[in-house]
């Protein structure tokens, strides 16, 4: 049970030394955001050139996704290139096709009998059609193909970007006394030279809570807006509107440089699910599209326990929706956690 | 033996059905839009043989998806999860051009959008379209032409409740089979479609796009009727060559993956309509040989229009979909044309 005390210590914060607490941590894996202007929505595209074993574990109930099927670990193709997440609901899955078109123009992907190039890219959309402005605004092919255009492996930008500008988290009572979301990473390394990482777009039904503390960090807001309400006391109250489709989602990747198999990346997929337990109240919803995909590059070949490497992405995760909703700024009829704290 | 009891009467149900649908009932000429409500469109690229089938729910269906082949390419088949809660499908689209080939599902959102059709979502309408690819590149061109979202727009557009054209047609118009022989013994095949009513007035409808690795068998009489070829234009029939031991090319992706839609009139939960897309696939090991490959992206939607007030068991409704399945895969195979110097089945019989 040594990396339990590995891992517990680990999510205390980062080896001292390393400078990057995002998911651009794992080497080989860039993060490139597009925020549109017209109203608060965008993409973000995690980009892995030399490709990474790939899984997902779809568990919100309203999701918009594409290429899912494909990660199946029973399916033929084990590395994926590029993971394209959205705003803009179904419409936002569009984006996808932008990254397709930057990959392919520069001959990334799974080549077919040896010469054919085809990225593989899964993507997720959450919705956030009815925040600030026209829902006909909407992230497009050219949203994804920007964003893979100014991807990097610069510490990844939080807050009002990309795919979390448009988020918003406690809408249990109904959107006027809901709060910003956001995007949100972090990343764990282990003094073995184990990293695992996460980014996330925080736009859930439910509250943020930090796990550390067991407080509500952004949620439904009081009646009069000006403190927390507490989903938790919220649903045995019976103040409490079931989620709606076109309100929510969160969407993640966790990302290690461990070696793991197509079925070991699902699994862990499925264990940073937890993080989602524990830093969000409730999950999961009817009215969730909750979805993380797993990438794992593979540039380390020590030890690759899955377990291990799955407790930790769901601490990381946990960690990075709690930083989506302190990295956020308020926008108007959406006060942001760093608002409320004033 | 009380399940056992049940389980036989099912069957007896079903076989009941089946005799009467080869006696009192007839198909309808129409194909998949015999099922009311359901257009079908397709686009056809000119510059390489590819393109897409859309298939627009007047209305709407609820929608199911089994998804077996090892090599697909989807969108939104998570959604279709009967634990999921949209159980409204607006549109299927299926298309060529591999992975790249979902974009054409972007421009079928926009048609729905423009004609305002969706699920209901705040302000917005979000128009549901599950989505299937297979994969065409090597066939007849620059692989760089593929459809795009400007091909499921005009699908969208020209969809119809007439009669579905079949053959080397929209997301059939690069779609071959017979590919375990290697490059240059496959066989043309395309779109087909068929469509099984009852006197009852139960419909259940099927459409394919056939790209098969394997081979096209008639199950009615348990011959090739398009895969493999010899150099004398016979069938080698791959039954027979799996058998040999000769050496065969495995399925790569890439080169393969049937998609299709099977679709009733009857009114079926989001759960139940799984379990006829389920059913359906056993179309596809009837009338495909091999079928369900590694590299075969194999995927089936369902949709339960809810039009007929009568009612029927999902036994009877799967069973029949399996059956207009594999008649629509045959029909890929009859009705083909051949392209880019790659026979159909009827120019094999000259």
């Amino acid at each position: 049970m040594r990396w339990v005390v590995l891992a517990v210590a680990a999510a205390q914060g980062l080896t001292p030394g390393a400078s990057n607490t995002t998911l651009t941590a794992v080497p080989g894996v860039k993060v490139g955001h597009y925020t549109l202007t017209d109203r608060p929505t965008g993409c973000t595209v995690v980009i892995v050139e030399d490709g990474a074993t790939a899984g997902v574990d779809v568990r919100g109930s309203a999701p918009a996704t594409a290429e899912t099927d494909l990660l199946n670990p029973i399916n033929l193709v084990q590395q994926v290139h590029a993971i394209s997440l959205s705003g803009g609901s179904a419409f936002g899955l569009d984006s996808r096709s932008g990254v397709m078109r930057y990959l392919d123009e520069r001959n990334i992907g799974f080549k077919a009998f040896g010469n054919l190039n085809v990225p593989i890219v899964p993507a997720a959309s959450l919705i956030d059609l009815n925040v600030g402005g026209s829902p006909k605004i909407r992230p497009t092919a050219e949203c994804g193909y920007l964003a893979a255009t100014g991807a990097s492996d610069a510490p990844v930008v939080e807050g009002n970007v990309g795919a979390g500008a448009g988020a918003t988290v406690g809408k249990i009572a109904g959107f006027a006394r809901a709060m910003k979301g956001g995007l949100g990473s972090a990343a764990l390394q282990t003094p073995d030279g184990l990293i695992v990482a996460a980014i996330v777009a925080v736009n859930a039904a439910g509250d943020i809570i930090d796990p550390a503390t067991g407080k509500i960090v952004a949620g439904t807001r009081t009646a009069d807006g000006k403190a927390l309400a507490d989903a938790r006391v919220l649903l045995t109250t019976g103040a409490f509107q079931p989620p709606r489709i076109g309100e929510n989602t969160t969407l993640g990747v966790v990302a290690t440089n461990a070696t793991l198999t197509k079925t070991q990346a699902a699994k862990v997929a499925a264990m940073a699910q937890d993080g989602y337990a524990r830093a969000i109240f409730p999950s999961h919803t009817m009215g969730d599209g909750d979805t993380i995909f797993a990438l794992a590059t593979g540039r380390t070949t020590g030890d690759a326990d899955v377990s291990r490497i799955g407790a930790l992405a769901a601490d990381v995760m946990s960690q990075a929706i709690v930083r989506a909703v302190r990295q956020a700024t308020g926008i108007p009829g959406y006060p942001a956690a760093r608002d409320l704290n004033k | 033996m009380k399940p056992f009891g049940a389980f036989v009467a099912v069957m007896s149900l079903v076989a009941a059905a089946l005799s009467a649908q080869s006696g009192a009932s007839t198909r309808a000429s129409s194909g998949l839009t015999a099922v009311e409500g359901l257009r079908v469109g397709h686009y056809t690229l000119s510059e390489r043989p590819t393109g897409c089938t859309v298939i627009v729910v007047d209305g709407d269906a609820v929608g199911g998806v089994s998804q077996r082949g090892g090599a697909p390419g989807t969108r939104e088949t998570d959604l279709l999860d009967p634990l999921n809660m949209v159980d409204k499908v607006n549109a299927i689209v299926l298309s060529g051009g591999s992975a790249f080939g979902l974009e054409a599902a972007t421009g079928t959102v926009r048609w729905l959008e423009e004609h305002g059709i969706g699920w209901p979502a705040g302000p917005s309408r979000v128009p549901i379209v599950p989505a299937a690819i297979l994969f065409d590149l090597g066939v007849g061109g620059n692989p760089r032409i593929r459809p795009t979202a400007d091909c499921g727009y005009k699908a969208a557009e020209v969809a119809t409740a007439g009669p579905v054209t079949e053959g080397s047609v929209g997301a059939g118009a690069g779609a071959t089979v017979g590919k375990i022989g290697g490059a240059g013994r496959s066989t043309k095949a395309g779109i087909g479609t068929a469509s099984i009513r009852l006197a009852s007035g139960l419909v259940v409808a099927a459409l394919v796009a056939v790209n098969a690795v394997g081979d096209i068998i008639d199950p009615a009489t348990g011959k090739v009727v398009a895969g493999v070829r010899n150099p004398d234009g016979t069938f080698a029939d791959a039954r027979v060559l799996l058998r040999s031991g000769a050496s065969l090319q495995p399925p790569r992706a890439g080169e393969n993956t049937t998609i299709g839609l099977v679709a009733t009139n009857a009114t079926l939960t989001k759960a139940l309509a799984a379990r006829m897309a389920l059913m359906a696939d056993d179309g596809y090991a009837r009338a495909i040989s091999p079928s369900h490959t590694n590299g075969d992206g194999d995927t089936i939607f369902s949709l339960a229009t809810g039009r007929w007030d009568g009612t029927a068991d999902i036994t009877l409704i799967g069973a029949l979909a399996a059956e207009a399945m594999a008649d629509a895969v045959v029909r890929a195979g009859t009705q083909a044309t051949g392209v880019a110097g790659i026979p159909a089945a009827r120019d094999l019989r000259k």
